[in-house]
């Protein structure tokens, strides 16, 4: 996790999820091949893994968080879509396994009126039943779209001009 | 004829819990408790490097993380015959006391406030009287009645402009609730202080741990440095702030969490002669003074209460094979040799075998297997494990810290002593832990400034980090105190691999199914004779197993292919 507080236009990409349960965590699978590139000075990565309250700081600091995360929403393996939840109650409800903290934090965070723009991308995947670290051929497969999608919306948000190599 | 009613899944905890109980006059008859998912971490470090299991096992959740981490390294370590130096070992300790902090704080107000406290209703208080109690319960500087004012002022924008947040998913309303509304506005105020304030205490994990979530620990020690003047390393300023955080730490639970447990307490007395259940505590012990291995030094001593007698504390052993045993007569497992007995972990095997009925369904066939939790028995016997189990045995150790503490609770609640073993006691002896708990993280972090300044600068001792000094074959086990209970990892290392590893983790001890012999566990104990004056709100289902703070991502996974997560009550016919 890189800080760089000088930038105001600061952006977080935050990939969670649950790296032991398969495809659950394709979140973190692209918050950690993104951290190994250069990005752009006001951007930060992180890998917020299962955690809930723990995050909240991050949310706090950034204006805007691009959420990257699973959900269960019989839509076919490796659907992208972008969601942008006006309140925690727009969050997708099965959204992952740890969705209790998450939420709730971020009805809190409106409530205390310190909500950043959240972004918030998810992954269809099939099924919470995998065990293991490694992702479905399906899901491996839409890998470089979730990481061009991230790009774009960085690109979208900063009006800059990236030059990245994809992965 | 008696009901049976579903709670599923039970909300505002970490993994998934269903209830099932029969209620007959009023009350709970039976229940059971079903774990309906299942993670297998077994199978994930099978065949993996000992020194990396820290780090999957920190994975399994985002709640305790850290205390998996620990208690792996620890199993590790025991197994390969290494002691980590005291620095580590402090820093470890200090780790574990804002892990604690952090952790009964969000349970307290986040997830278990919620029962005992009616948010809609805080929207009636008076500011001012609110400010006047306030001030009268304690010295915490945010009393006014304006902050109060403004408080309701700001939640009923939130409400009106369509949102629910919190308000949704509550029996709010419901005649269960006592509090009057300025005790409810002083919740639900510090519900929000609280979630500012958690956010504070994790970075004493970030300073030490090098990153959160998911801190990093080390097989032999810890991964930071000391080095007082070097800018990237353990320095005096990062060592400052984490006096600094663990003092705002104390301030906080002293100030706020504590008057606010006395305060909603007092209006609940009655839930300190219901939810008891088991009588039976264990502890495996934590907070090494003088190194892990010296298990008197310990701020949280280990021991087994049996039937509430407290004037006896019985020793416990992970190692032998008969003292603790995991037993599947009603979880959904299977295991190759004996079908029905118990193995000791060291043996223990997780192989799934789902009989239960295929979803969607009303309900279980309870007298066949119906969780997938094992059910962990000590000497056969079923215990509870967790802050209540800590608070007792350290009493009943003759402990005087921990006399102080619960006898003066006592005292300001003018409740009798079998008070403690409740719903309300166990909700009680949380805050008094952390009581204990904010002191010790400072008295530990005064020794580790004390070693520094006598030049001890160890961190971890690394001779045996080549396995090729190791063992062919080793067998190792790790415990600690998780703030949910006693928790346990058994390896079994060959040829420099993970050859079995199983986890014994505190809400499979609570949560688990009955043993062959037909004993419950501490959950399906405690809601017995439990008041449910309102089948289709049953709140006081959530009381009393939110007081055990659930959590079980550790001991199972998500199972509804659905992915229908609706907070489901269902009542069955009669």
């Amino acid at each position: 996790m890189r800080q760089k507080a000088e930038y105001e236009d600061r952006i977080l990409v935050m990939g969670i999820g649950n790296y032991l349960m398969g495809d659950e965590g394709v979140g973190v699978h692209l918050a950690q091949c993104l951290s190994a590139l250069n990005l752009p000075p006001n951007v930060d990565v992180l890998d917020g893994g299962t955690s809930g309250f723990h995050l909240l700081e991050y949310f706090e600091e950034y204006p805007q968080v691009i959420l990257v995360d699973a959900t269960l929403d019989n839509n076919p393996p490796g659907t992208i879509r972008l969601i942008k939840p006006k309140f925690a109650d727009d969050f997708p409800q099965a959204m992952s396994t740890h969705d209790i903290g998450l939420k709730d934090m971020i009805g809190a965070l409106h409530l205390l009126d310190r909500a950043p723009e959240i972004h918030l991308l998810v992954v269809s995947i099939a099924s919470l039943q995998q065990q293991g670290t490694g992702l479905t051929e399906e899901i491996e497969a839409i890998m470089p779209l979730l990481f061009e999608k991230v790009t774009e919306m960085i690109g979208g948000i900063t009006e800059r001009t990236l030059e990245w190599a994809t992965p | 004829m008696s009901t049976r009613i579903v709670v599923d899944p039970v909300t505002r905890i970490e993994g998934h819990l269903r209830i099932e109980a029969d209620i007959e006059n009023g009350k709970i008859k039976d229940a059971f408790s079903s774990g309906t998912m299942v993670r297998l971490l077994e199978e994930i470090l099978r065949g993996r490097d000992p020194r990396d299991a820290w780090a999957y096992v920190g994975r399994v959740c985002g709640v305790c993380t850290s205390v998996h981490s620990l208690t792996s390294v620890r199993c590790v370590e025991d197994a390969l015959d290494i002691v980590v130096p005291p620095n580590a070992e402090i820093v470890r300790n200090i780790m574990f006391c804002a892990q604690y902090m952090h952790d009964h704080v969000v349970h307290f107000y986040h997830l278990h406030a919620m029962d005992w406290v009616d948010v809609v209703n805080a929207l009636k208080a008076d500011p001012k009287k609110t400010s006047e109690l306030a001030q009268s319960i304690s010295n915490w500087p945010k009393s006014s009645p304006g902050y109060f004012s403004d408080l309701q002022k700001r939640v009923t924008k939130f409400v009106e402009s369509g949102q629910l947040g919190i308000f949704s998913n509550g029996y709010w309303g419901h005649p269960a609730y006592k509090l009057p509304a300025e005790v409810n506005l002083i919740g639900l105020a510090h519900y929000l202080e609280a979630l500012e304030w958690q956010k504070e205490i994790v970075k004493v994990h970030t300073i030490f741990g090098g990153k959160n979530p998911h801190p990093n620990y080390l097989v032999g020690g810890m991964a930071c440095a000391i080095s007082t003047d070097d800018v990237s390393g353990l320095n005096a300023e990062r060592l400052a702030y984490v006096e600094q955080l663990l003092q705002q730490g104390k301030q906080f639970i002293e100030q706020v969490y504590i008057p606010d447990l006395m305060a909603i307490a007092s209006f609940y007395k009655d839930w300190g002669a219901i939810g008891g259940g088991l009588g039976n505590y264990m502890v495996y012990g934590d907070l090494p003074w003088n190194g892990y291995r010296d298990t008197s030094s310990y701020k949280f001593p280990s021991g087994v209460i049996l039937d509430k007698d407290i004037s006896k504390v019985y020793d416990v052993d992970l190692r032998k094979d008969d003292e603790i045993q995991e037993f599947i007569d009603h979880s959904w497992y299977e295991y190759k040799g004996a079908a029905n007995g118990g193995l000791h972990p060291w043996k223990g095997e997780s192989k799934i075998r789902y009989t239960g009925p295929k979803p969607p369904f009303e309900n279980l066939d309870t007298t066949q297997k119906y969780s997938y939790l094992k059910t962990p028995r000590w000497k056969g016997h079923a215990v509870e494990v967790g802050p209540l189990s800590r608070m007792l045995v350290g009493y009943a150790r003759g402990r005087e810290e921990f006399k102080e503490v619960v006898d003066k609770a006592l005292k300001d609640l003018n409740v009798p002593v079998t008070a403690l073993f409740s719903t309300l006691g166990r909700t009680a002896a949380r805050g008094l832990e952390s009581i204990l708990v904010t002191r010790w993280g400072l008295d530990f972090y005064h020794q580790l400034i004390e070693n520094i300044k006598n030049g001890d600068t160890r961190m971890a001792d690394s001779t045996k980090r080549d396995p090729e000094k190791w063992p062919g074959k080793a067998l190792g086990v790790g415990h600690s105190e998780a703030p949910r209970g006693a928790l346990a990892h058994w390896i079994n290392i060959e040829d420099e691999k993970i050859a079995n590893y199983q986890l014994v983790v505190p809400t499979t001890w609570n949560a688990s199914p009955r043993d062959g012999k037909g004993q419950v566990s501490a959950y399906e104990a405690a809601l017995r004779d439990t008041p449910v004056a309102d089948p289709k709100k049953p709140v006081e289902i959530l009381r009393t197993v939110h007081s055990f703070d659930p959590c079980l991502a550790c001991a199972v996974h998500l199972y509804d292919e659905e992915g229908k997560h609706i907070n489901r009550i269902s009542v069955l016919g009669d």
